[in-house]
């Protein structure tokens, strides 16, 4: 059973992480920096539980919160390019934030050993999880609480005006411009939204894993966090779930019996996915 | 001044391997304005045909080389077949996460050919590097130089000089009044993936051999500082696409002299951040070649 927790344990985090690109790519920006507002709220939440002895809830909050401060620091200086230039601009922010941690040291002393980040080594000992006591179906169900609350929020903010805004300036920049929208603050604050999501996604990953390092938030990472929400669809957020579910649930643990050749059929599944649905397996019909 | 010197003369040899790979990705970019993630992968593909040609038969570096380009260029015709062709109008980013899968098809290919993380490679050359008085050149980067420069030569003698070259052109101007005019333009962008994919298979053989390994690492390094290079340079011209790659690689060696291994990359790809956001006058001019 408890691989069945696990693995709903992987396709929580990989949603929040789906979703916090869901919402940027709703105003028509494909973000790479993705992976790095979730290493930040990794980092971030993982430090003050071990090293400020927090609760894990104000932890995430914490994650959480400088995710959106960084992408939203973020989001004002990219909204001056698009397209290629944007993910190329996101992609290098991305290798920043990695590099950063690669190089980012931080250790006390805590009962006998050393604890917290240590560059390239990363950041073990992530423990709170354990330590209270937590069974593996109780963290699943924590993660899903959040996974629930953010697909709720997110589900009600599509439905809202906003919603529509959104998806406006993701459709025509111009049209919406020119029925008064105002640009900047709608993508800065998607951006925003996006960082907080990825924050606390980060911040979970940190604590069921117990170990981090920055070779975990790669280019990959952050690939995979655009494409489910596009292998989904961007009608609405459940595509972006059943995407993850087809990703991690069928096609990396449903097809581990095929062991190495796994990842070709991966491969040609996602092709042909794109290739019949290029809006998405729950988008619009035709092309 | 030495050390500058000398600085300069390795970051111009490092440059033009990026150049070369600059150079592949601006043609498919040009024709496709698409990102085609699999561009690395598809040379690392290349790359690791030949290795495994190597490992059975232990042919000659010649062979190798063609082994290389031809591995490279099946692999590309294969990605723009499979992710760009059927993506033509509308749908950038299906395209791009279809790339992305044969990115991950690629790696895995890669690995069950050859499950080691590392494989030895023959080296170019195997004398000791020249010297021009206290200077001093390996001989592998002098190869790439000349290497990049031909390739270039011969770039600008296809575009410019050829009924070929023409219809690309015409097809980066507007696809639709090519199409117009008679030219095939699902052909145009099948030809040109395989042209870029032949000189990124060279580039990838160029610099395996001359580091004398090969990762799978490689797929992933290439996409990264061809695109990095192609961006420094402004999107979609084939000059900047070298002069990025000279930059990037000037840039690279310096910093390394100065700040150390660790916080280069670091600094680089801020400074790169900042410098599309603030976007200077010649990355504006989307020039077509």
């Amino acid at each position: 059973m408890d691989f069945y927790f696990g693995l709903a344990q992987t396709v929580g985090i990989h949603t929040l992480l789906g979703l916090s690109a869901y919402i940027v790519l709703l105003t028509g920006q494909v973000s790479l920096a993705q992976a790095a507002f979730f290493a930040i709220g990794a980092y971030a939440a993982g430090m003050l539980t071990v090293l400020a002895g927090w609760h894990v809830v104000p932890a995430l909050g914490a994650g959480s919160l400088l995710g959106a401060v960084t992408a939203c620091a973020v989001g004002f200086p990219a909204l001056r390019v698009k397209g290629l230039m944007l993910v190329v601009a996101t992609l290098a922010f991305g290798e920043g934030v990695r590099l950063f941690f690669f190089n980012f040291d931080y250790q006390v002393a805590k009962g006998g050993i050393r604890v917290g980040p240590l560059g390239g080594e990363g950041f073990r000992q992530i423990r709170f999880f354990p330590e209270h006591g937590w069974t593996t179906a109780e963290v699943m169900l924590f993660i899903w609480v959040f996974v629930i609350g953010v697909m709720a929020l997110l589900w009600w903010l599509d439905r809202s005006r906003y919603g529509a805004v959104l998806r406006s300036v993701g459709e025509d920049e111009v049209a919406a411009q020119s029925v008064g929208i105002n640009l900047t603050a709608v993508k800065v604050s998607a951006m925003t939204v996006g960082g907080a999501i990825a924050g606390v996604g980060g911040g979970l990953y940190a604590h069921y894993t117990t170990h981090i390092e920055h070779a975990n938030f790669n280019v990959l990472l952050a690939t995979f966090a655009i494409a489910y929400p596009i292998v989904g669809g961007l009608r609405t957020v459940f595509g972006t779930l059943a995407a993850v579910i087809f990703v991690q649930a069928f096609l990396v643990e449903g097809l581990r019996f095929l062991g190495d050749w796994r990842n070709l059929l991966f491969g040609a599944l996602i092709i042909l996915a794109m290739n019949l649905r290029p809006h998405g397996l729950f988008g619009r019909h035709g092309a | 001044m030495i050390d500058f010197l000398q600085n300069t003369l390795d970051g111009l040899a490092l440059g033009s391997s990026y150049a070369l790979l600059a150079l592949g990705f601006t043609l498919i970019f040009g024709v496709l304005r698409r990102a085609n993630l699999a561009y690395g992968p598809a040379i690392m593909l290349g790359c690791y045909c030949a290795t495994w040609a190597y490992l059975k038969t232990g042919i000659g570096l010649l062979f190798l080389a063609l082994i290389a380009v031809a591995g490279s260029t099946l692999a590309g015709v294969y990605v723009e077949r499979l992710c760009f062709a059927p993506h033509r109008k509308g749908a950038a980013a299906a395209a791009m996460v279809a790339s992305f899968a044969l990115w991950m098809q690629f790696e895995e290919l890669a690995t069950l050919a050859l499950p080691r993380h590392l494989y030895a490679f023959p080296a170019l050359y195997a004398g000791g590097p020249l010297s021009l008085g206290r200077l001093t050149l390996r001989v592998e980067s002098l190869v790439m130089l000349v290497a990049a420069i031909l390739v270039c030569a011969a770039l600008w003698r296809i575009l410019y000089r050829s009924r070929f070259g023409t219809a690309v052109r015409a097809v980066i101007d507007s696809p639709a009044a090519a199409e117009l005019s008679g030219i095939s333009v699902s052909a145009v962008s099948l030809q040109v993936f395989a042209l870029a994919s032949a000189i990124g298979g060279l580039a990838g053989f160029l610099i395996v051999s001359g580091n004398e390994q090969v990762t799978p690492m490689l797929g992933m390094w290439s996409t990264l500082k061809g695109m990095l290079a192609m961006m420094l340079g402004g999107l979609g011209s084939l000059p900047g696409a070298i002069a990025g790659g000279v930059a990037l690689g000037l840039r690279e060696a310096h910093s390394q002299w100065y700040l150390g291994p660790q916080l280069r990359d670091f600094i680089a790809y801020l400074l790169l951040f900042v410098l599309l956001a603030v976007r200077p006058p010649w990355m504006n001019t989307r020039s077509a070649y």
